[in-house]
């Protein structure tokens, strides 16, 4: 996972981070991520949930955020324009001449 | 260092591998607009319409899509361009790696909407992403999923982000 590079990377900088969070907007995906019992329902999501439901018991925390505030939809699926131009926004890619 | 390598100083980076890096006092700004005009010039889009998405809402590409087979190289080399772009342009990543998956098989629905990228593009070519100073330096992760969104073969695609502070560091969109 993407964020535990990234915490690795900063630790060796010599900058620590107290909390992490990883946030998700389904909030059975959280509770899968909290819970740990096996589901029959489940058993096939494997390593990868494993890796976070690990992770989660250790540091780093899967919380929930609204649909509105997800910022990784734009990586996920196509969009109309003021939306698009909205989460474009919140991720800091702007035009050079609106700066400032 | 100097003393192991041969190399010089030539002042501050200003332009690398086309990336436009402009470091101003309390910010940096990467971007790849003289990248993009020139691609855009190579597939000969300077009079297309330009576009305010990369992507309709409504477009399907499946694999069973419409329309006779185009120029494989033709469209190869058009993603290949697109897939440099996404280096700074994360906003396309998804219509890119979208359109990169018929690659083996490019039909015309395929090439119009990758030729939509572009057009979307050149509207945009002088966007980049922006790292200011001074914000709180936090590192937040964003992940998502659409359960199931491709309709061939029902896989889903998962788009992680991470920022820290107000700047965006990784990113992918990954079937």
């Amino acid at each position: 996972m993407p964020v535990v590079v990234v915490h690795t990377i900063m630790n060796d900088f010599g900058i620590k981070f107290k909390h992490v969070p990883l946030l998700c907007d389904n909030e059975s995906a959280i509770k899968m991520t909290q819970n740990p019992v096996q589901h029959s329902r489940t058993k096939h999501i494997d390593i990868r949930h494993h890796f976070i439901r690990d992770h989660q018991q250790k540091d780093d925390n899967v919380e929930s955020i609204g649909t509105e505030d997800q910022l990784a939809d734009i990586f996920t699926k196509p969009f109309d324009e003021k939306r698009f131009c909205k989460l474009r926004n919140e991720l800091n890619i702007l035009n050079f001449s609106n700066l400032k | 260092m100097a003393n192991e390598f041969e190399m010089s100083m030539i002042g501050e980076i200003s332009y690398f591998l086309g990336l436009q890096i402009k470091q101003m006092k309390n910010s940096t700004f990467v971007s790849q607009g003289k990248y993009i005009q020139d691609m855009i010039k190579k597939f000969g889009l300077l009079k297309a319409k330009s576009m305010s998405t990369p992507m309709g809402i409504n477009d399907q590409l499946g694999s069973g899509a419409s329309g006779n087979m185009v120029d494989q190289k033709l469209y190869r080399s058009m993603i290949g361009s697109l897939l440099y772009v996404t280096a700074s342009r994360s906003d396309v990543m998804f219509s890119v790696c979208k359109c990169a998956r018929y690659q083996a098989s490019p039909r015309e629905s395929h090439l119009k909407a990758t030729k939509r990228i572009l057009r979307y593009l050149k509207d945009t070519h002088d966007v980049g992403l922006w790292y200011p100073k001074g914000y709180n330096f936090e590192l937040i992760g964003y992940s998502d999923s659409d359960y199931g969104g491709c309709k061939i073969d029902r896989m889903s695609t998962s788009g992680i982000c991470k920022l820290l502070g107000k700047s965006l560091v990784p990113w992918s969109s990954k079937k």
